[in-house]
C-alpha cells in the first residue's frame, strides 16, 4: 500500500489550517444570531399559527418520504416512528427556526457518535485500518462536532434549548446497523460502516438542503448553507470509497489515488445527481425539543 | 485481487451498473422535484415583477474583487493560480475595466468559441434584469464558464496537448460538464419562463482570467487545479446566492445545485492528492456578485 503517512499528516494539518479560516467565517452568522436571539428573548413570543403550519408541512413531507424512501429508512419501519414523534405533544413547542436547528443538531449528534463507534473498530480506527479511511473518519467526526457546536450555538442564540441527543427516529436505524457491523468480519464490516456513514451523511445533506427554504433567520440560513455542501462532499468521498471496497480494491484507497489505474466509470461515481435531492430529508422538526 | 495487478482492478461493468442505478435515481427523483421548484419560482417572479424584489442584490454581498484575486492565488496553486492572479491583476479592479476586457473578449468571440471558451456581450447579456433574475442570469453565465472550462480541457486532452489523460479523469470532466449543462438549463428555464433571453455567454468578468489560465495548462494536474477553482467559485457563489434570492422556490433551486459543485470540488481535491473535504464550513470569499451579469 503506497501511503506516505507523513505527507498525509501534513495534508491534514494543512486542511485544519484552512478549516480554521472557514470556522472564522462561520462566526459571522453566529454573532448575528446572538444579537437576534437577545432580541427574541427580550420580546417576541412564538407564533402558534406559524408552528401549526410548520407541523402540517412536516407531516406532508413525512407522507412524501413514506412513499418514496428507500434504503435503511424504509427497511426498518422508521417512518412509523417519525409519525409517532411528530404527533407527540413535544412537537412544535419551539419556533420553527429553533426546531430546524435542533433537528440539525440531533443529526450531528448521531453522526459524531457513529463515527466514534466506527473508529473503535480495528479495521477503521485501529492499527489494521487503511490510513486514509482512518484519517477520513477522524477528520469527518471532527467536522461533524464543529457542525454540532455551530447548530447548538445558533439554537441558543435564537432563544432555544440546545439539542444534545441524537435524532430519535434514526437511533434505532443506527443501532441496528452498528449491531450488524460488530458481528461482521472485517472484510464485510468496512462496507457496512461505509453504508451507514453514507446513509447518515445523505440524510444530513438532504435535510439541510431542504431546510434552506424553511429557515427564516438569515444567519441560520447562512450557517446551514455553509454546512450542507460539506456533508455532500463527505457523501462524494464515501461513494468513491464504497466503489473501491465493493470491487475488492481497498488497497487503492490512497491519497493521492492511483488515478491512472482507475476505470473510466470511477470518475463519476462520487456525484450521481446534477441536482441534490431531498427525498430522504428528515422532517425539519423531527429532532426538536 | 491485488493492487499490483492492474488487470484485476475495479470492475468497469460493476461501476457502470452502479452509475446507471444512480443516474436512474437522479432522473426519477431529483429532476421532477427541481421542475416543481423552477415552476414555482417562475410564478414568484411573475407575481413580483421582473426583478422579483426591489432591493439591489449587490447590497447584500460583501464581495470584493481583490478577495477573489487573493483567494484565487491561494486556492488554485501552481500555474493555474498564478495565471489567474496575473491575469486579474493586470486588469483594473474596476468593473469598467472588467467590462472593457469582456468587450475585447467579445470581439474575439469567434476564436474563443472555436476553443470552447465562449465569450461575449450578446448571448443573453445586456438585459435589464434586477433582483432574483439578475442572480439567475449571473448563475447561468457562471455555469457557461464552467462548461467552457471543461470543454476546453476535453478538447485539449483529445488533441493530445495534456499528455496521457487517465480515463477516469475524462469521465469526471464529461460528467461534471454535463451536470453544469443541466444547471445552466435550469437557470435559463427561469429566465425564459419570465420572458427573458437565456444567457449563453460566459461570465464576462472571470472568463478572460480563466482563458488566460487555460492557455498555459499543459497537463491534467494543472487543468484539475483550474477546474477546482471554478467549482469552488460556483459553489460559493450559490451559497452566497442563498442569502440574496428572495423566492423560496429560488432558494430550493440554488440549494439543490450548491452541494453538487462542492462534490465536484471534493473529487478534484482527491485526484490532486489533497485532503478532499478541507473545511468543516464552506465559505463565500470566492462568490461572484450578481453584477457579473452586465445589464
Amino acid at each position: 500500500m503506497e501511503i506516505d503517512e507523513t505527507a498525509l499528516s501534513g495534508l491534514i494539518e494543512e486542511s485544519q489550517d484552512t478549516h480554521a479560516d472557514a470556522l472564522r467565517s462561520a462566526k459571522g452568522p453566529l454573532a448575528d444570531m446572538v444579537d437576534l436571539g437577545q432580541q427574541t428573548r427580550a420580546g417576541s413570543a412564538l407564533d402558534p399559527d406559524e408552528n401549526r403550519a410548520f407541523a402540517v408541512e412536516n407531516r406532508r413531507r413525512l407522507g412524501s418520504i413514506a412513499r418514496r424512501a428507500g434504503g435503511l429508512l424504509a427497511a426498518t419501519g422508521v417512518i412509523a416512528a417519525i409519525a409517532d414523534y411528530i404527533g407527540s405533544p413535544a412537537f412544535a413547542a419551539s419556533g420553527t427556526d429553533v426546531q430546524v436547528l435542533q433537528t440539525a443538531s440531533s443529526i450531528e449528534v448521531l453522526a459524531v457518535s457513529t463515527y466514534k463507534t466506527a473508529l473503535g473498530l480495528p479495521y477503521i480506527g485501529g492499527s489494521s485500518a487503511n490510513p486514509v479511511i482512518k484519517a477520513f473518519a477522524t477528520t469527518t467526526m471532527g467536522q461533524h462536532a464543529d457542525h454540532l457546536a455551530a447548530f447548538q450555538s445558533a439554537t441558543t442564540s435564537l432563544g432555544g434549548t440546545k439539542q444534545t441527543k441524537p435524532d430519535p427516529a434514526f437511533v434505532p436505524v443506527a443501532d441496528k446497523a452498528v449491531a450488524a457491523i460488530t458481528k461482521a468480519p472485517a472484510s464485510q464490516g468496512a462496507l457496512l460502516v461505509v453504508a451507514l456513514a453514507l446513509e447518515l451523511e445523505n440524510i444530513a445533506a438532504e435535510t439541510y438542503v431542504n431546510n434552506m427554504s424553511l429557515l427564516t433567520n438569515a444567519s441560520a440560513k447562512k450557517l446551514t448553507a455553509s454546512i450542507m455542501g460539506v456533508e455532500a462532499q463527505h457523501v462524494a468521498i464515501l461513494l468513491a470509497v464504497q466503489a473501491l471496497l465493493k470491487a475488492g480494491d481497498a488497497a487503492d484507497i490512497t491519497l493521492p489515488p492511483p488515478v491512472a489505474k482507475l476505470p473510466a466509470a470511477a470518475g463519476a461515481v462520487g456525484f450521481p445527481n446534477a441536482f441534490y435531492p431531498t427525498t430522504n430529508a428528515a422532517p425539519a422538526s423531527q429532532g426538536a425539543l | 485481487m491485488s493492487a499490483n495487478d492492474p488487470l484485476s482492478h475495479l470492475s468497469e461493468a460493476q461501476l457502470l451498473a452502479m452509475t446507471a442505478d444512480l443516474d436512474a435515481m437522479h432522473h426519477d427523483v431529483a429532476l421532477p422535484a427541481l421542475t416543481d421548484s423552477l415552476a414555482e419560482w417562475t410564478d414568484d417572479i411573475r407575481s413580483q415583477g421582473d426583478g422579483g424584489r426591489d432591493a439591489d442584490a449587490d447590497r447584500q454581498l460583501q464581495f470584493d474583487r481583490r478577495r477573489f484575486l487573493t483567494r484565487a492565488a491561494g486556492t488554485a496553486g501552481g500555474i493555474a493560480g498564478v495565471a489567474l492572479l496575473a491575469a486579474c491583476s493586470s486588469s483594473s479592479s474596476s468593473s469598467t475595466s472588467a467590462a472593457s476586457s469582456s468587450s475585447a473578449s467579445a470581439s474575439a468571440s469567434a476564436s474563443a468559441m472555436a476553443t470552447g471558451t465562449a465569450a461575449g456581450t450578446a448571448m443573453g447579456e445586456g438585459q435589464m434584469l434586477s433582483g432574483d433574475l439578475q442572480v439567475v442570469a449571473m448563475a447561468a453565465s457562471l455555469e457557461n464558464s464552467g462548461i467552457a472550462t471543461y470543454m476546453a480541457g476535453i478538447k485539449a486532452a483529445t488533441a493530445g496537448k495534456l499528455g496521457t489523460v487517465p480515463p477516469a479523469v475524462v469521465t469526471f470532466a464529461e460528467t461534471a460538464m454535463a451536470q453544469h449543462q443541466d444547471h445552466q438549463k435550469a437557470w435559463n428555464a427561469v429566465l425564459t419562463a419570465a420572458g427573458k433571453q437565456p444567457v449563453t455567454a460566459t461570465d464576462p468578468v472571470i472568463q478572460p482570467t480563466i482563458n488566460a489560465a487555460l492557455a498555459k495548462v499543459t497537463n491534467t494536474t494543472q487543468l484539475a487545479e483550474l477546474a477546482l477553482l471554478v467549482e469552488n467559485t460556483a459553489g460559493q457563489t450559490y451559497q452566497n446566492g442563498l442569502s440574496v434570492i428572495t423566492s423560496a422556490a429560488g432558494i430550493k433551486t440554488a440549494a439543490s445545485i450548491q452541494p453538487v459543485e462542492f462534490q465536484h470540488a471534493a473529487i478534484l481535491y482527491y485526484v490532486l492528492g489533497k485532503y478532499p473535504v478541507p473545511n468543516a464550513f464552506t465559505g463565500v470569499s470566492l462568490a461572484r456578485p450578481p453584477s457579473d451579469y452586465h445589464t
